[in-house]
């Protein structure tokens, strides 16, 4: 009865999937390589032909360096085939920093916006291009149109979308608003581990919150960089959050997701 | 209409005020340039004055200068109030050489502006017949020997020296100095001389200063009509950059930028410009980068002449389109970035290229997206790099066991930060041969460090001097790991 039940619900996922999917045909997904963060993304891990918010926790929104570490290592595996646009707001990326994280700069192009709109109709621009692979862009509250262009503009050249959600030169933060964001995660850093010697730092850590996902369900983690030799997944998962500490920091937003 | 009144600019020369051009009723009136000011209202009491500017009028030669770009691509400015232009192969436009002339000349003269011109195989000639001969002079090919005998001496372009000299000698005019034997009057007057005498009869050649560099990828375009709507300036742009392209095409050559030029019917010109990222010829495309740049143009009273230039023309060879849809990765950027450069300017897109130097802020350089990467050894991996580099560094107050120690918190931005690890220091010098010892000695020595707060947060921090040595060290934030 149970087993019935559950090819049923099975059965009846997969219909709507069509339906959502319409005349489009599935999307490669690129899997993080643990089925604890994979099984709460649909078809095993992040389409590779769609966009995604990575929002900053706390002077996060305004510095901008974990989620900028954080969209780098995400979108490592994908920029390694082919060139990477990067839209920013203020020209404080520093390109070695990328190099630590092993992303690929040979083929990087970076683009500096005057102002939000235009950022955006940057990355949407790069993103219909064959050819670009990814696409990070920094902006701050993307509304639905824009979203909805970038998520057209991805599919049609199956482009990586990644917008960091940043506020540029500080300033309140505007209210998250409903997004056509793929997924949206939060990001902030996390105390890493010591190296096995004891001298130094370990390699960098992030706790990271999946706060929605279509067709998938929230999570939270922490993330740390993975050893260049552990296989093509940027990340290994220290541990799973359990679910009362999202609802602990994050309870307004988890209401929204419903 | 009545006759505009006589009317002269003056000029301070040592304390005495000169005439430095007058208007032809004054000229009418007996004064001339050079004149002392005072002689002058003492003929002609009721002289308007004003005070001469060179440097606008410089303006308004080089302005007319760009107007001058619809007769030909080759124009150079002449002295204080010549121009001077190549009409080599352009006549045939206008219909001959003095149809084109008159054309010139009558656009000037409604302009009120008044102009002697003529037409020559030397620039020496032509100078000297707009000067001193017949106004509108078309001189045939190989006849300027003939057109300027009877010509003063003056027209000669000569030094002050020679100039003076030759009516003494009874020589008046410049028929007289052919039959003169050469090396005596160079002798006498200088190479120059006979220089000047052999560039205005074609027997040496003469470099003139074009105001931008001559090149053959030029077209225009005119209209019976004048235009203003919008939409027929962006088809006149397509129609001109069609031509070029042909043309390019023709001879396999492809160019980076293009520049298109709308002339207006009072003479204001109005260039716009596209730049290609590879050397290339689709008019199409090129139409497209520039149909969004066409607000700057103010069409007025009407746009009547539109031109177009090629820079950087390059070997382009006739593209393959390539069956298998996997494009070369720079060709399949080639568009974005050109829209991307068009829209946003050249110094908001490029690609970071290494630079040689431990100085983190020196480290990376701006290059041309597509653009081959330079041979400087890439960034080592292994050297701790923030994500963020602040271009100027934050002075943070810190709080340390030990002077020699990494602090174990610091203030930035009104909060502490508790730090739980710290790796470090990795020492950086200024390099000493950009400056002097104050700007890269050793109180410029920085020790960095990588420091992690209780939260996890990552920052750069350094110190800057050295202990006991004058000043105490400053502990500063210079960027935000991720």
């Amino acid at each position: 009865m149970l087993g019935s039940r559950q090819a049923r619900i099975e059965a009846l996922r997969g219909r709507i999937a069509a339906i959502e999917a319409g005349t489009r045909t599935p999307t490669p997904v690129l899997p993080f390589g643990d089925p604890r963060i994979d099984r709460r993304l649909p078809g095993g891990g992040l389409p590779q032909a769609g966009w995604h918010e990575v929002v900053g926790e706390g002077l996060e929104g305004e510095s901008g360096a974990a989620t900028a570490a954080f969209a780098a290592l995400l979108a490592r595996p994908r920029a390694m085939k082919g060139a990477v646009v990067w839209v920013l707001r203020r020209s404080d990326l520093h390109v070695p920093g990328l190099v630590n994280l092993g992303f690929p700069v040979e083929r990087l192009i970076l683009v500096r916006a005057r102002d939000e709109a235009e950022g955006l109709s940057v990355l949407e621009d790069a993103l219909a291009t064959p050819g670009v692979a990814v696409a990070i862009g920094e902006a701050e509250a993307p509304d639905l149109v824009a979203g909805r262009r970038l998520q057209l503009a991805c599919e049609r050249a199956g482009g990586f979308g990644v917008v960091l959600h940043r506020r540029p030169y500080g300033g309140p933060a505007k209210g998250a608003t409903g997004s056509a964001a793929f997924s949206r995660w939060r990001v902030g850093p996390a105390p890493g581990r010591a190296p096995p010697d004891g001298l130094g730092l370990g390699p960098p850590a992030w706790r990271v919150a999946l706060e929605r996902c279509r067709g998938g369900r929230p999570g939270a983690w922490i993330l740390e960089q993975s050893e260049a030799e552990h296989g093509p997944h940027p990340f290994r998962v220290v541990s799973e959050l359990a679910d009362h500490d999202l609802v602990e920091t994050q309870p307004e937003r988890l209401r929204r997701v419903g | 209409m009545a006759p505009d009144p006589p009317f002269a600019l003056l000029v301070s020369e040592r304390g005495t005020r000169r005439l430095a051009a007058v208007n032809a009723a004054a000229r009418a009136q007996g004064l001339s340039a050079g004149q002392k000011a005072a002689d002058a209202l003492a003929l002609v009491p009721q002289l308007a004055t004003a005070d001469h500017d060179p440097d606008a009028d410089r303006r308004a030669l080089e302005a007319l200068c760009d107007w001058c770009v619809r007769f030909s691509p080759a124009v150079a400015v002449d002295g204080d109030d010549g121009l001077l232009l190549d009409v080599t192969g352009t006549d045939h436009l206008w219909g001959g050489e003095a149809a084109m002339l008159a054309d010139l000349l009558d656009r000037l003269a409604r302009w009120g502006v008044p102009a002697r011109a003529a037409i020559a195989d030397t620039a020496g000639a032509a100078w000297a017949l707009a000067r001193h001969g017949k106004d509108r002079a078309v001189v045939p090919p190989g006849e300027q020997s003939q057109a300027l005998s009877g010509l003063p001496v003056a027209a000669l372009r000569l030094d002050e020296a020679a100039e003076a000299q030759l009516p003494r000698l009874g020589l008046h005019r410049v028929g007289q100095l052919y039959v003169l034997p050469r090396a005596q009057m160079a002798k006498r007057f200088g190479l120059a001389f006979t220089q000047r005498l052999d560039q205005a009869l074609g027997a040496a050649g003469e470099a003139l200063a074009f105001r931008r560099p001559a090149s053959p990828w030029f077209e225009r375009l005119a209209f019976f009509e004048p235009l203003s709507a919008p939409e027929d300036l962006a088809r006149v742009a397509a129609d001109v950059l069609a031509l070029i392209c042909k043309r390019l095409e023709a001879e396999g050559r492809g160019a980076k930028r293009f520049e298109v030029v709308f002339h207006r019917l009072d003479g204001k010109a109005f260039p716009v410009a596209a730049g290609l990222a590879r050397p290339g010829r689709d008019a199409k495309r090129l139409a497209r980068l520039v149909a969004p740049k066409l607000d700057v143009v103010d069409p007025g009273f009407g746009i009547d002449v539109v031109t177009v230039h090629a820079f950087a023309v390059e070997a382009l060879a006739q593209g393959q389109v390539r069956l298998d849809a996997e494009l070369d990765a720079a060709e399949a950027l080639a568009p974005l970035v050109d829209r991307l450069v068009n829209r946003l300017g050249e110094g908001r897109v490029w690609r970071p290229d290494p630079v040689e130097s431990h100085v983190p802020e020196r480290a990376v350089a701006r290059a041309a997206p597509l653009s081959p990467p330079s041979d400087a050894r890439p960034w080592d991996p292994d050297r701790p790099r923030p994500m963020r580099l602040f271009k100027q560094p934050v002075l943070i107050e810190v709080m340390a066991k030990l002077p020699d120690d990494p602090p174990v918190r610091f203030t930035w931005r009104g909060r502490h930060h508790r730090l739980r690890a710290a790796e470090g220091p990795e020492r950086i010098g200024q390099e000493w041969w950009r400056g002097d010892f104050e700007a890269t000695g050793p109180g410029r020595i920085r020790d960095y460090y990588r420091v992690e707060d209780e939260a996890g947060g990552r920052f750069w921090i350094y110190r800057q001097g050295l202990y006991g040595d004058g000043d105490a060290p400053k502990w500063w934030l210079h960027g935000l790991f991720g």
